[in-house]
């Protein structure tokens, strides 16, 4: 395959650390990966065979890897990925609504990504945030809790100004008696 | 000795024999999918449950605990263990289906939910009657499913590569397929991509699934999820007659399955031999079976005016063959054996060229440089050249056999396809009379005078000797116009053999082919001239054969079957020149 990726030499020094942590190189499968990720901001196949190529592995493992794990874009993604999460909690304080909203909002379906390649989203299951439901998470980053229309306007105004909302600490219960 | 207590039955063991191979090999079962005996065990079906226990012993004095009834007492394992990956030690027990309810309750789970979204679609698929899944949901498995809600679906029909096609809904991800590619061929091609119930085997993107020994891979699935892209759709097992054969697409010899309906081999598997083959063949022998179905050469014919050739008589052919013969001195004639044809059919040959006069026999070996691996496959594209070799053939160079054809009045090829494998060119062979024995229209063939047809290894029986020295013999799985399953002991019968007659809209003359085998033809011929030559059946050959030439000592047909297969002694691989 002939490939347009490449990566840079702080990246390589980068992969040659990771390596350097495990006795054989198939663990730094996942390490590198995020690498890959960070650089082209995706995992398409390309990129996939850089790795391999990179470490040395079978493409097929690397593919396996890459596509076991949600996380990993395995095609081009917006700028911003926006996980919104529809399981159960979130759902029953409505996930769905804030989901649609935001649909209705950019003008594309869960699974698209915008005309100007900014934003995407995607309906993700539980992210382990139910106590803040509904809530979404950036691109595999900050989490955003306790979501209503507002707040995503907000958000996605700022997204916009390419800045990324605070990461937002919410007390946990015991945590607020005590205080 | 360590021992065992399996289903209340004491068996001894040596080693560290693994639970679910010792079961197997003790004849007993227990139900499983991913485990192989040729790889390693992931234990990732579940099936193989089984309830294993291990006695509890004083830390002290090694001694077993006993309880007030004066058994041992057992500490058994909190859960349902995997036997496939199960390591055996002394003194435990074990309780498979057979004898624990739980065990059959826990396989039967597993089975459900192996089959939640299985597509169940047995009527069009290729493994019905042959599918473990099948098989063993028939024994072990739920009478339904719980599970009401529509089915997870998936790709019916993807070409992995140029011979496999998945259907990934029957997969259940037992990684066989995968494993085959990482720990026999390595050629890493195969991957699960996704996971929990979208989950399938697949390539790297861009990449194919072109393994030279890829359609192991269909025959290792416990499912129909990988099919053979050829064989795909074409008929149903229980249609099909089973016949154990050897490869003869190279020099390893791979012990294989001929499976035929209605006188056409439709697939080539491979057969266990332990000391061949094991459980593999590769891809390229698959496709010898079109030789033995297509452009078969039925009825002799001859070189009438000009280059056309026209079908003749068998008395004809017998008595041109003779004439021709008779008109030259035996020195005139030249005899050539050939590698690709059996041990049998060349003693046939070179008795009675010999006993005609003729005193020198050649043949070209088939070599094919840097084409073998150090697998499966051989430099040799030949299955019998230390056979012939032992015979008493000579190996001779393109050039010579080239000088000794113009030197010679009468040619006599057995099955070898000189031209096509370019050796020879047609032109060569324009001056003698060349009188072919032949399986196939070829090159070679139509550049001959006399082509008389014979049987094919489908069709007969008859050894082959490898390049190890191993010789192995096949059996008659195809009729031909003059054999007939019900009357030859040695051939199967399948369903439809049975239970069809000669009316049935399935049947066709076409397919049996009207050849002989070259000893029959060569009794004709040796009768026409005055010779006095019998030859039996090619058991009776090889008993002869085994009398006669010290290289096939206490070689016989019995001998060959008990032991699949004879190493023939002061015969080694390195011995093999060329
Ligand atoms: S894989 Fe077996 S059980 Fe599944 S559809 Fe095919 S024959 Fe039936
Ligand atoms: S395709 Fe067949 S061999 Fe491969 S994982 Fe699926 S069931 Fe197993
Ligand atoms: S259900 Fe949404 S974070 Fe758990
Ligand atoms: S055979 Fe033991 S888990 Fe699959």
């Amino acid at each position: 395959m002939a490939n347009n990726y490449e990566f840079t030499p702080e990246d390589l020094k980068e992969i040659e650390t990771i390596k350097a942590k495990f006795p054989e190189v198939m663990p730094a499968t996942l390490p590198t990966l995020w690498v890959a990720q960070r650089r082209f901001g995706h995992v398409e196949p390309e990129v996939q065979h850089l790795v391999a190529e990179t470490l040395d592995l079978p493409v097929s493992h690397v593919h396996g890897v890459a596509t076991f794990y949600t996380q990993y874009y395995k095609e081009k993604m917006g700028k911003y990925v926006l996980d919104v999460c529809t399981t159960t909690s979130c759902q029953l304080c409505g996930g769905y609504d804030m989901l649609h909203y935001l649909e209705n909002k950019l003008g594309i379906k869960a699974g698209e990504t915008t005309k100007d390649g900014m934003f995407s989203i995607q309906s993700v299951e539980c992210l382990g945030a139910c106590g803040y439901a509904p809530m979404m998470q950036i691109t595999n980053d900050v989490y955003v809790n306790n979501l209503t229309e507002e707040k995503l306007d907000d958000v996605i105004e700022s997204l916009k100004a390419d800045k990324m909302p605070e990461f937002e600490s919410v007390g946990m219960p015991q945590h607020t008696e005590r205080s | 000795m360590p021992e065992i207590f399996i289903d209340g039955k004491r068996y001894e063991f040596e080693g560290k024999p693994k639970l679910l191979q010792f079961i197997l090999d003790n004849g007993k079962e227990v139900p499983f999918f991913c485990y192989h005996p040729e790889m390693s065990a992931p234990a990732n079906c579940r099936q193989c449950y089984v309830k294993v226990g291990t006695p509890v012993q004083n830390r002290e004095t090694g001694e077993y605990e006993l309880d007030e009834n004066g058994e041992r007492v057992i500490r058994w394992f909190p859960k349902m263990q995997t036997s496939c990956s199960m390591e055996m030690t002394d003194g435990m027990v074990v309780h498979t289906q057979e004898t624990s309810e739980e065990v059959a309750r826990a396989q039967k789970d597993t089975m459900e939910l192996i089959l939640i979204n299985h597509p169940l679609d047995c009527p069009i698929c290729d493994q019905a009657g042959e599918c473990p899944l099948q098989i063993q949901t028939y024994k072990y498995g739920p009478e339904g499913s719980r599970f009401e809600v529509k089915k997870v679906h998936k790709p019916k029909r993807v070409e992995l590569g140029p011979r496999v096609t998945l259907d990934a809904e029957r997969c259940i991800n037992c990684t066989r397929c995968v494993r085959f590619t990482e720990e026999i061929s390595e050629t890493y091609q195969l991957t699960i991509a996704s996971r929990g119930d979208k989950n399938y085997p697949i390539t790297a993107p861009g990449m194919e699934f072109d393994d030279p020994y890829s359609l192991n891979t269909v025959d290792i699935c416990p499912v129909g999820a990988l099919t053979s892209t050829d064989f795909r759709f074409k008929a149903r097992v229980w249609e099909m007659n089973q016949t154990p054969s050897i490869d003869i697409t190279g020099g390893k010899g791979t012990n294989v399955d001929l499976w035929t309906r209605d006188n056409l081999v439709l697939r080539l598997t491979p057969r266990y031999n332990e000391n061949v083959n094991t459980h593999w063949m590769p891809d390229e022998a698959r496709m010898a079976y079109t030789k033995f179905n297509e452009n078969r050469i039925s009825r002799p014919s001859i070189k009438a005016d000009g280059d056309n050739q026209i079908k003749t008589s068998w008395n004809n052919a017998i008595e041109t063959f003779a004439e021709k013969l008779e008109a030259v001195k035996p020195a005139d004639v030249l005899v050539l054996g050939s590698a690709h044809a059996s041990v049998e059919e060349n003693y046939a040959l070179m008795k009675t060229f010999s006993t005609w006069g003729v005193n020198d026999f050649y043949f070209s070996p088939d070599v094919k440089e840097g084409f073998g691996d150090d697998f499966l496959l051989t430099d040799d594209q030949a299955p019998n050249t230390k056979g012939v070799k032992a015979l008493g053939f000579s190996e001779t160079s393109a050039e010579d056999l080239k000088a000794a054809i113009k030197s010679a009045k009468v040619v006599v090829l057995l099955n070898d396809e000189l031209v096509d494998r370019g050796v020879l060119d047609s032109e060569d062979l324009k001056k003698p009379y060349v009188i072919s024995l032949a399986t196939n229209e070829t090159e070679t063939s139509k550049s001959t005078d006399l082509v008389i047809p014979i049987t094919c290894i489908a069709e007969h029986a008859a050894s082959y000797v490898n390049v190890e020295g191993r010789i192995q013999r096949s059996l008659p799985a195809k009729e031909t116009k003059y054999t007939h399953r019900k009357l030859d002991l040695e051939m199967s019968e399948g369903r439809l053999d049975r239970y069809g007659t000669n009316f049935d809209n399935w049947v066709n003359e076409d397919n049996k082919v009207d050849c002989t085998p070259t000893w029959e033809l060569m009794n004709n011929l040796g009768k026409r001239l005055g010779l006095s030559i019998q030859f039996g059946t090619s058991r009776e050959i090889m008993d002869e054969i085994a009398s006669s030439n010290s290289s096939f000592e206490g070689v016989s047909y019995e001998k060959m079957d008990d032991e699949n297969g004879i190493q023939l002694t002061g015969m080694n691989k390195e011995e093999v020149s060329a």
